[in-house]
């Protein structure tokens, strides 16, 4: 772990201006320090030795007032543009985490790691402002500052330059030893921090659920546990990461006492001049004040190296190689699946294995197969969004993984298993464009098709009714029919469907029947997963996924296509 | 006072003042020996330079070096212990949020968009909390200090000790309050964005796929990027006052030294101050201006953990229970407690009727009923089916059987008792409804939810009841794998099982089932739909079982089904009987029977 890792310069475009700025600062910072402190002398020295007055010391007074106006200048622009920096730098994190966790697809992100970056970007990169807006700055100063203040020490009194120069190579020294010692508790303590974020959220969430069991009481223990856990965690981190402070503080101090002494000391026997004496006391703590600051912000700083690597783990994190290729018209093409099997993650399992199968354009498909064989797994790999491990997926005899995937998505319509609404009206989850009329013939005939018109009877506000997220109020089996309406609506040639009928009742049924059979009129080519016999029935072709251990040996081949072609009776 | 956010979240932090008050103590010494350190290091080069004895410096040279030192130990204790007191805090203030929950209108819990909710239980929690290390606690270290050493310059000089006192006012004061006001105008657009942000980035991670595929994603990218953006602009604007607050800091410690030196200056060639205490009274306030240069920070803090404190407890108040008892402190105190046993058909006055319903009016707060006119009478043994078509109010039916939404109209006598109580209700009667949560642990623990004490041997056996037994012997860890979040890692149909074998777990008297068995091929749903509606014959525990379902034809195993239509209940009875009597039931069945059935692998 670097103070200052490169990777932040090369991944995070506005922390590099950003740090030329600080470095500017620094420099500044370090001049005006040397002169306060000599200017501050110089107006003291001749009155405490010569009792002279006012008059006599007007020169350095007035070069003093401009340097301390300087200097609150210098302050002023640090913190105006620190925040905004750290701000840009933490936003084009969060933007590029964000983008590529979802560029790395449902697979990546399943096994709690969606919600650890969901709690990395909304948390856990927020530790990157105390970084860059309080340690970098201290960071550079250390490098500025110290050296410069040392320098004109030693030219004024080369005792006090030794002791102070003793002491600062065991600042970094003790400093490298502590964050060895707190770098494997921090990277505990994010780790902890997520989880903690993640079962709290998954205990709120399911508390509908606790309550639909009256025992909603029990997990608040748990939640009392998960804190006092935490509590645990972090203090062991901040006990080693305090101490750390305390440390260099302790040594900072002392060596300013010890230099004081040891001035007090020779001027005593007239070694050195009052001015010296008071320009070097004034001088000394300023040579480890930068030091001392990095040490009291070197816990800060730990956390928002941590969350940087936490971001560069997912932003390394290869996103599938997108295939160039522009996808057939799937007006024409036929789609294949050859011989697909996925591995499951986790398990030792292909589901789907060996599925085989031909979709003609215009035609419906059903996949049906017991639960687990890998239905909606396969409707994935059709998406393009997991690579199958086996076999391959072609489009008008071109492979899927070649094809630009947002041409070939372009042309598909997906209503996923488990439907959530975008957040916004229903108008906006229907995708109507605004303007369009409530009229238009197209969305009277899919609202009829799906039943959504006797849903919509129901809300006072119509299409106008805020779905939250989740699509509050909305029951399943309606949040599905809205979904369908969606898919029905779109222009796009392939529907995919996963068990559309699933929150459907066996009368209600007969408008997803209904909606099937329209797309197909329509000319339109339609992918099912089901398993009700009713919408087996409109099925062009039925095929049937299966599941099988992990091949040690050759998978067994599966009958191709259609068992059951004749189904449509 | 009490009615400040600020203070009624913090009451819940549960502090002890003892604490604080020790920690308080500890950050005035640790300031108080780095401004001794310089005042004494002062008069030691300056009597020094007057080549006294050097007896007569030891003591000086002494105090040097024991401030060197006591500041650093001082100051480590003060930072344990203030973040010990503010760590606790937030666990209890978490816990309490989740308690009140718990117990709160679970309308308004359920209409939280998860992204906000973890913004505000983690976020502003924290911003909660830290209002004690970051706000409080440097406020009062800040004030004792400044004190001291304002009186320890008046002891020398009295215009000197103005002059500091009025550059403490400038630093202390002045810079924190226009830190402050800064805060308070950007604050609000800064945790709007954040929230929107969180959101967003929930929406994106959480449905990549999906918005991906429709080609959505772009759009949800720049929605982020837009939150961003307010977000910079926020924290930008708040910049500008914080850098003039933070350069009003550095220029009151200058004011102050040239200050000192202007009034200590004469005074010394009047007679009237020691040249040795005018080096003191120059010097020290550069270590006194260490105290207040963090109060800026402070104030802001304390603005940003009063806007968390009120987003939270609006939070609360909102998931409050609008009727019967208010939410108090400690929810933990429910009228009557039966935690696992239930009383089920104690009250021989009631002939163990477990649910009454008369003319029983169902629907969300705020929308039209969606069911009314309900007569139903649950006794233990009693199995009922409700049927109808999708958004005919049978989910919503049943939430309000278990008493998890308030009837709309008519009486519902939970256990015989005419009482509204959401709690005690769903302890007599729990609900399985479709889209309940499976929980981010294992399967064993997601059983156990239905009951705090389900043994292996009963999971398992729920499990391979569910239809899940190949699926548990396929799982690596068996009981104790774990599932993830919201049950990403299985599908439809193993979810859909999972939540019926944690039903069969449960030991409540009245069991209430939405879909048990969607997502399941027609043999498995037929079979398992059956065993359901049979579960309460178990001669050993008698209970009564309700089933929302579109499959019919399992339900001649039923006592009575009820067909739900246009708002009220258009035809009950017997499935037998029903197939004679209503024309869209049997045509219901024949949909379901006449199809020809996809070929099922069988094992």
């Amino acid at each position: 772990m670097k103070p200052l890792d490169p990777k932040l310069l090369r991944f995070a475009r506005p922390a590099r201006g950003y740090v030329v700025l600080v470095a500017l600062l620094g420099a500044t910072t370090a001049t005006l320090v040397v002169a306060q402190a000599l200017l501050l002398a110089a107006c003291l020295a001749p009155v405490v030795s010569g009792g002279v007055g006012l008059a006599d010391i007007e020169e350095p007074l007035r070069l003093l007032a401009i340097v301390v106006v300087l200097r609150a200048v210098v302050t002023t622009v640090q913190e105006r543009y620190g925040h905004r920096a750290a701000a840009r730098v933490v936003d084009d994190q969060r933007e590029q985490v964000v983008a590529r966790a979802a560029a790395l697809g449902p697979r990546w992100a399943a096994g709690g790691r969606g919600m650890d970056t969901v709690t990395l970007v909304t948390r856990g990169l927020g530790d990157l402002e105390p970084y860059l807006v309080r340690y970098l700055p201290q960071l550079l100063l250390a490098v500025t500052v110290t050296p410069a203040t040392l320098i004109v020490i030693a030219g004024l009194d080369w005792i006090s330059a030794v002791v102070a120069a003793v002491t600062i190579p065991l600042v970094p020294i003790f400093m490298i030893l502590v964050g060895q010692l707190t770098r494997s508790s921090s990277e505990r303590r994010l780790v902890a921090m997520q989880r903690l974020g993640a079962q709290v959220l998954d205990l709120l969430a399911g508390l509908p659920t606790l309550r639909a069991f009256g025992r909603e009481r029990g997990p608040a223990a748990r939640v009392r546990e998960l804190g006092e856990a935490y509590t645990r965690t972090t203090m062991r981190t901040l006990r080693v990461a305090f101490l750390s402070g305390m440390v260099l503080e302790l040594l900072t101090t002392l060596s300013v006492a010890l230099v004081a002494v040891g001035i007090g000391m020779r001027l005593v026997h007239g070694d050195l001049g009052l001015e010296t004496g008071l320009a070097v006391l004034v001088l000394a703590p300023e040579v480890y004040l930068p030091l001392r600051q990095v040490g009291a912000q070197f816990h800060a700083s730990v956390d928002g190296i941590a969350a940087a690597q936490a971001a560069f783990d997912v932003l390394e994190e290869e996103a599938p190689q997108a295939g160039r290729t522009l996808a057939p018209d799937l007006r024409s093409a036929e789609i294949r699946f050859e011989s697909v099997g996925v591995a499951a993650p986790g398990r030792s399992l292909l589901a789907p294995v060996a599925l085989s199968v031909r979709l003609p354009p215009g035609t419906v498909l059903a996949l049906t197969g017991r639960s687990g064989a890998g239905k909606t797994t396969a409707v994935l790999a059709l998406l393009g969004l997991v690579p199958p491990t086996t076999g391959r997926i072609t489009v008008g005899g071109q492979d899927l993984a070649d094809l630009d995937p947002r041409t070939w998505w372009d042309q598909v319509a997906w209503l996923p298993q488990r439907t959530t609404l975008p957040p916004g009206t229903l108008r906006d989850a229907l995708g109507v464009v605004d303007g369009s009329s409530d009229d238009d013939p197209a969305l009277v005939a899919a609202l009829r098709s799906t039943g959504l018109d006797e849903v919509l009877d129901t809300l006072p506000e119509g299409l106008d009714t805020r779905v939250g997220h989740g699509g509050l109020g909305l029951s399943v089996g309606q949040r599905q029919r809205v979904a369908l309406t969606a898919a029905l609506l779109s222009p796009r040639q392939l529907v995919v469907l996963d068990e559309p009928t699933a929150h459907l009742d066996t009368l209600s049924e007969q408008h997803v029947l209904r909606s099937v059979e329209a797309l197909r009129a329509d000319g339109r080519t339609v992918l099912v997963v089901a398993h009700r016999p009713s919408l087996v029935a409109v099925a062009d072709q039925v095929v049937v996924v299966t599941s099988a251990p992990l091949p040690t040996g050759p998978v067994p081949a599966r009958p191709a296509v259609s068992p059951s072609t004749e189904a449509r009776a | 006072m009490r009615r400040d956010p600020l203070w009624r979240a913090v009451a819940m932090l549960g502090v002890e003042w003892r604490k604080v008050a020790l920690a308080v103590a500890l950050g005035v010494l640790a300031l108080g020996s780095a401004v001794a350190l310089a005042a004494v290091s002062a008069w030691l080069v300056a009597r020094a330079s007057q080549m006294p004895p050097v007896l007569t410096l030891s003591v000086a040279t002494v105090g040097v070096r024991t401030f060197g030192i006591s500041r650093g130990v001082f100051r480590y204790l003060e930072r344990l212990a203030s973040h010990t007191v503010a760590l606790h805090g937030m666990a209890t203030l978490r816990t309490e949020i989740y308690s009140r929950l718990a117990v709160g209108r679970p309308e308004s819990v359920a209409a939280l968009r998860r992204g906000d909710l973890l913004a505000r239980v983690g976020a502003d929690v924290d911003a909660v909390g830290d209002v004690v290390v970051r706000g409080l606690l440097p406020a009062a270290v800040a004030l004792v200090v400044s004190a001291g050493s304002v009186g320890l310059l008046a002891a020398f000089h009295g215009g000197a000790a103005v002059v500091l006192a009025a550059c403490l006012v400038l630093a202390g004061v002045l810079a924190p309050w226009l830190a402050a006001v800064g805060a308070r105008t950007t604050e609000s657009r800064t945790s709007e964005a954040r929230a929107e942000m969180a959101a967003v980035s929930l929406e994106i991670v959480e449905h990549s796929a999906l918005l991906t595929v429709s080609g959505r994603l772009t759009e949800r990218l720049d929605a982020l990027r837009a939150a961003d953006s307010r977000l910079t602009r926020a924290t930008d604007r708040g910049a500008r006052t914080s850098g003039l607050a933070a350069g009003l800091g550095t220029l009151a410690v200058g004011l102050a030294v040239l200050g000192a030196l202007v009034v200590a200056v004469p005074a010394v060639g009047a007679g009237t101050l020691d040249p040795v205490e005018l080096a003191v009274v120059v010097l020290t306030p550069l270590a006194v201006f260490e105290a207040t240069l963090v109060l800026p920070g402070a104030a802001i803090q304390v603005q940003r953990s009063r806007r968390a404190a009120r987003r939270i407890l609006a939070l609360l108040d909102d998931a409050a229970p609008r009727t019967g008892h208010p939410l108090t402190g400690q929810p933990e105190a429910p009228s009557r407690t039966a935690h696992d046993g239930l009383p089920g058909g104690t009250d021989g006055d009631t002939d163990g009727v477990l649910v009454d319903a008369r003319g029983l009016a169902c629907g969300w707060p705020g929308r039209r009923p969606v069911l009314t006119g309900l007569d139903l009478t649950l006794t233990p043994g009693r199995s009922v089916a409700l049927v109808g078509a999708s958004g005919t109010g049978k989910t919503t039916t049943l939430l309000t059987l278990a008493g998890l939404l308030p009837p709309v109209g008519g009486t519902l006598r939970p256990d015989g008792t005419a009482v509204h109580d959401a709690t005690d209700a769903a302890r007599t009667a729990v609900v399985t409804t479709e889209d309940a949560h499976v929980f981010d642990t294992t399967v064993l623990e997601n059983l156990r939810v239905a009951r705090g004490d389900v043994t292996d041997d009963e999971a398992r056996d729920a499990l391979r009841r569910a239809g899940l037994g190949a699926w548990l012997d396929a799982l690596p860890d068996g009981l104790l794998t774990q599932l993830g979040s919201d049950a990403t890692t299985i599908s439809g149909g193993e979810r859909r099982r999972l939540l019926a074998a944690r039903a069969l777990c449960s030991d409540a008297p009245v069991l209430l089932l939405d879909e048990p068995t969607e997502h399941l091929d027609p043999q498995t749903a037929d079979t398992l739909l059956r065993d359901l509606l049979r579960l309460g014959d178990d001669p050993e525990r008698p209970r009564a079982v309700v089933v929302a379902t579109h499959r019919t034809a399992p339900l001649v195993a039923a006592d009575e089904v009820l067909v739900l239509a246009h708002g009220e209940v258009a035809a009950r009875g017997t499935h037998d009987s029903l197939l004679v009597t209503h024309a869209a039931y049997r045509e219901g069945i024949a949909a379901e029977d006449g199809g020809p059935t996809a070929p099922e692998e069988t094992q």
